[in-house]
């Protein structure tokens, strides 16, 4: 290649062969499975083009410039390669997984090395960067009320275990937040809060900022280090993917923290009988595999496990490998930056909840339950956090959205219906 | 510098496509250009560039289509169709630039007619996709190719397809009905069997479906297709047999196929080549005896009071003609995963048993069941030849598939599987593939065979022999070929049609 700058020498030397992998197969079930590539039928946004581009930029045939863009088009949701036949044959043999998720990370903090930076996400970035929390739409955001949610319910600062509350869950659906700190102590797992909890930084990364991403997750693990923290709960997918993917990466083998999800522990706690689930919810409902948990991290039992211990709730499910496909187009930054998208993705999410006749979905993602919540209004189906039902099924209240903090201003119609 | 890639097309053409197809239906832009090139078949990455169309149009629908077509006929600009890319010859990859057609926005469902027993759809929805829908409904389109998950339906008809279970359902050409094509001057024609939408036997006019069928993009681009709808089938009955030696997994398989069970949706079987493959390089090959040096799978399908009974009497053949049953988890599980297993495209082995990354070529002739063993023979001694001299391919062995659409005994699709480390390509490399195609391709053809069965003869190394093995049929092809595209527009330079047009008319 000639006038290529070293820095994307080196990255496409770095990809080059793992690209090439997925260039010469050239099969594409990945497209099929891809959320995005199913609202734009556009070839640049397949999963397969990602991988392509790298090759062509060896040849010289595109530039960062080219293709820096199309880059936008993928929630990093992990489909493609868990439906990749790389990953799913030659997998456990080779140890290979297809990494189409760490490529766009990749490519994008390339182009914001580069300059060539996304007007949206920059806002976003910069505005995190200002208050130490996300910019979460439509509610005004400030560090010193990061756990006004919190408010009424007396909990400490530090100890060995914490709950990261994310900051969509922090700042706008207040319910849920609330709703996990109550089954907690119903539970009796002793827990605290951070001292000043930041951003987990994920998103930055996902947008490819990995400078101010990594100064987040130092903050955080400084924070852990010096409340004595050796258990993070995690409420969020995204966050949870942050703290065992990101951090793992910065920190290594010096990251001795342990991290679980919400979910998996909540599961344990109805399955031991310290958390006893006696009131019916009555409901017709169905489950969303969030993204991060099922293709990226292989969580998708324990939502189910707990979902079946629900009395009253009449539970239609449809498969996690099914779901591979499904998606609420949260993820990823699409929102900031293609929120019509966004819009498709969560209205075909809908469609295929609407097909199962429930009228409710369940989700255990924050981020997926705005849009969601929006594409269910049209469509008669309230979008319901799996921790609020359970809440709800112990006895212990579900507070509106917005309670303690700031008051969701903006929520959608279906927040407003819950409160 | 000079610029890299440049738009080879005036911007005034440029402005009456977005006017035709929207801004977001029109792109210009590099990646989308490159990004829609390269099939799965070998392809010379170092000269990638040659295959680049100036414009990517995305039309909705067969009015935009055809206003497209009508252009590029005024404009003499080539037009090549696309589905979904995943061909395994150089169908959907343009040899002149032009304009690159992408269907994929024609993925509807326009209606499921379950009186009539049909489904019209655009061509650019995947059989996947459009199987999802109908299984409710208690219908399926059988359309059932490796690429099931990806390939799309305009690329079926544009390759004239084959599908696993074609025995028992038929192939692309038994299960379109009628279709909606644009022909290269920009006309919209129906063709059918005579004039009916949905009707499948008709003796009024020529039959022109079979013309639309498999001409790679070089007559048109269907834009519509009524399709069959079978019912759902209550059984799919799989087994696999092992055998110590292919001549007796030969002989079993001729028995198999002719046993006359109409729910007998396919006879597969794998050589000795295929299972060493297996053994050395797929993680998910299930531990066999190293005694077992063949393999037959079938399946059947269908209402379980037919499938059953003819279920037992096929184990019973299958034993009796020197196979093992394999079990179960072999059995369901390898015919699960069919589509997955189709290409294990990550890699293979150097000569000296280096693992390097490799793409995949398949070989697809079709052959009769009595030349099998000889031409597998041959076949293979091609490929250890080139493989010694080039040490960049790899043999993958050989599957042989029953082929005729509900008469599944006489005669074959024949795959020899090679691995390319097209990394190291370079021309005098790929000359050497090439040579080696021809010399494959001379050997079906000495034995009475047909190049392609089912991936189209378009490729180099193929299509130097389609005229030999065409014969008068061609210079009837050449002369169709002029007549319906009067300015060669339509993915000119494939199939040799150049020809129709040097020739005095």
């Amino acid at each position: 290649m000639t006038d290529v700058d070293p820095a994307t020498q080196t990255f496409v030397e770095q990809w080059r062969d793992h690209a090439y992998s997925c260039f010469s197969s050239g099969h594409k079930f990945c497209r099929n499975v891809c959320p995005v590539m199913g609202v734009t039928q556009d070839e640049n946004h397949s999963p397969t083009a990602f991988h392509a581009n790298v090759v062509a930029m060896e040849q010289g045939l595109v530039s960062l410039e080219d293709v820096a863009r199309d880059y936008v088009h993928c929630t990093q949701c992990g489909a493609c390669e868990t439906r990749c036949p790389n990953t799913l044959m030659a997998g456990d043999f080779y140890r290979h997984r297809t990494r189409t998720v760490d490529l766009v990370k990749a490519m994008r903090a390339l182009a914001v090395d580069n300059g060539i930076e996304q007007p949206g996400w920059k806002r976003w970035v910069d505005e995190t960067v200002r208050v130490r929390s996300e910019p979460v739409l439509d509610v005004p955001v400030e560090q010193e009320r990061v756990a006004d949610w919190a408010d009424g319910l007396d909990l400490p600062i530090g100890g060995e275990t914490i709950l990261f509350v994310d900051c969509e869950a922090a700042f706008h659906r207040t319910s849920l937040p609330r709703a996990v700190a109550r089954i907690l102590r119903a539970g009796g797992v002793a827990f605290g809060l951070m001292r000043e909890q930041w951003c987990c930084g994920g998103p930055s990364r996902e947008m490819g900022y990995v400078d101010t991403a990594r100064e987040f997750a130092r903050h955080n693990l400084a924070d852990w280090r010096d409340g004595g923290v050796r258990r993070v709960i995690a409420l969020d997918p995204h966050d949870y993917v942050a703290f065992t993917e990101d951090y793992v990466e910065y920190f290594g083998d010096d990251y001795d923290i342990e991290v679980v999800f919400i979910t998996e522990l909540v599961a344990e706690l109805i399955r031991d009988g310290r958390l006893q689930l006696t009131n019916p919810v009555e409901a017709v409902a169905t489950y969303h595999d969030p993204c991060r948990l099922n293709k990226r991290r292989g969580i998708f039992e324990s939502p189910r496990e707990i979902l079946r211990a629900i009395p009253g709730l009449e539970f239609r499910d449809v498969d996690h490998v099914t779901q591979w496909s499904y998606c609420s187009g949260a993820g990823g930054g699409l929102a900031v930056e293609r929120p019509d998208l966004t819009a498709a993705i969560s209205g075909q999410r809908l469609d295929r909840a609407a097909a199962l006749e429930v009228d409710t979905l369940v989700s255990a993602c924050v981020w997926s339950e705005r849009p969601l919540s929006r594409a269910g209004t049209d469509r008669g189906i309230e979008v319901r956090d799996l921790m609020e039902l359970v809440a709800e099924a112990a006895g212990l209240g579900v507070d509106p959205p917005g309670t303690g903090g700031q008051p969701a201003a903006g929520g959608s119609a279906a927040d407003r219906r819950m409160a | 510098m000079t610029e890299v890639l440049p738009v080879g097309i005036a911007d005034h053409v440029i402005d009456e496509l977005r006017g035709i197809c929207g801004d977001d239906g029109v792109r210009v832009d590099r990646p989308a250009r490159v990004n829609r090139t390269r099939v799965p078949a070998p392809f010379r990455v170092h000269r990638w560039a040659e295959h680049v169309p100036d414009v990517v149009v995305l039309p909705r629908s067969t009015e935009q289509t055809a206003d497209v077509v009508r252009l590029a006929n005024r404009e003499r600009i080539p037009v090549v169709p696309r589905a979904a890319g995943t061909g395994l010859t150089d169908g959907a990859t343009p040899l002149r630039h032009g304009i690159l057609l992408d269907v994929k926005r024609m993925n509807q469902i326009r209606d499921i007619d379950l009186v009539d027993r049909t489904v019209t759809v655009g061509p650019g929805i995947s059989m996947l996709k459009l199987n999802e829908v109908l299984r409710p409904h208690g219908v399926i389109y059988p359309d059932d190719p490796a690429s099931y998950p990806c390939s799309m339906v305009g690329g079926r008809i544009g390759t004239g397809g084959w599908s696993l279970i074609g025995a028992r359902y038929g192939h692309t050409r038994d299960l379109v009905i009628s279709m909606t094509v644009v022909l290269p001057t920009g006309d919209v024609v129906q063709v059918g069997d005579g004039g009916g939408r949905k009707l499948r036997k008709a003796s009024t006019g020529f039959s022109l479906k079979q013309l639309f069928m498999g001409h790679e993009g070089t007559l048109g681009v269907v834009t519509e297709a009524t399709l069959e709808l079978v019912p759902r089938p209550e059984v799919e009955f799989a087994a696999f047999f092992g055998y110590p030696d292919y001549a007796t997994a030969y002989e079993s398989t001729g028995a198999l196929a002719k046993s006359g069970f109409a729910t007998l949706a396919g006879v597969v079987l794998f050589d000795e080549w295929k299972l060493a493959y297996l053994r050395r390089d797929d993680e998910a090959y299930v531990e066999q005896p190293e005694s077992l040096r063949a393999v037959v799978a079938l399946a059947a399908y269908g209402n379980r009071d037919e499938v059953t009974p003819a279920a037992r009497a096929l184990m019973r053949i299958g034993r009796e003609t020197g196979g093992d049953y394999l079990g179960d988890e072999v059995s369901q599980g390898d015919w699960a995963a069919r589509h997955d297993r189709y290409a294990i495209p990550l890699h293979g082995r150097a000569p000296d048993g280096q693992v390097v990354p490799m793409s995949w070529h398949c070989e697809d002739a079709a052959l009769n069941y009595s030349v099998l063993p000889q031409v597998r023979e041959e076949w293979h001694a091609i490929v250890a030849r080139y493989r010694e001299r080039y040490g960049i391919f790899d043999d993958w062995g050989m599957f042989a598939y029953t082929n005729g659409a509900y008469k599944p005994w006489g005669d074959y699709l024949v795959e020899i599987d090679v691995g390319i480390w097209e990394q190291q390509l370079d021309d005098e490399a790929w000359e050497g593939w090439v040579n080696c195609k021809r010399e494959i391709t001379e050997v079906t053809l000495k034995y009475g065979g047909s190049i392609s069965a089912c991936h189209g003869a378009s490729r180099e190394g193929d299509v130097e022999y389609v005229p030999t093995e065409l014969g008068g049929a061609f210079d009837v092809m050449k002369q169709i070929k002029r007549t319906l595209d009067p300015n060669n527009v339509m993915n000119p330079g494939k199939y040799l049609l150049d020809q129709a047009y040097e020739e005095a008319p």
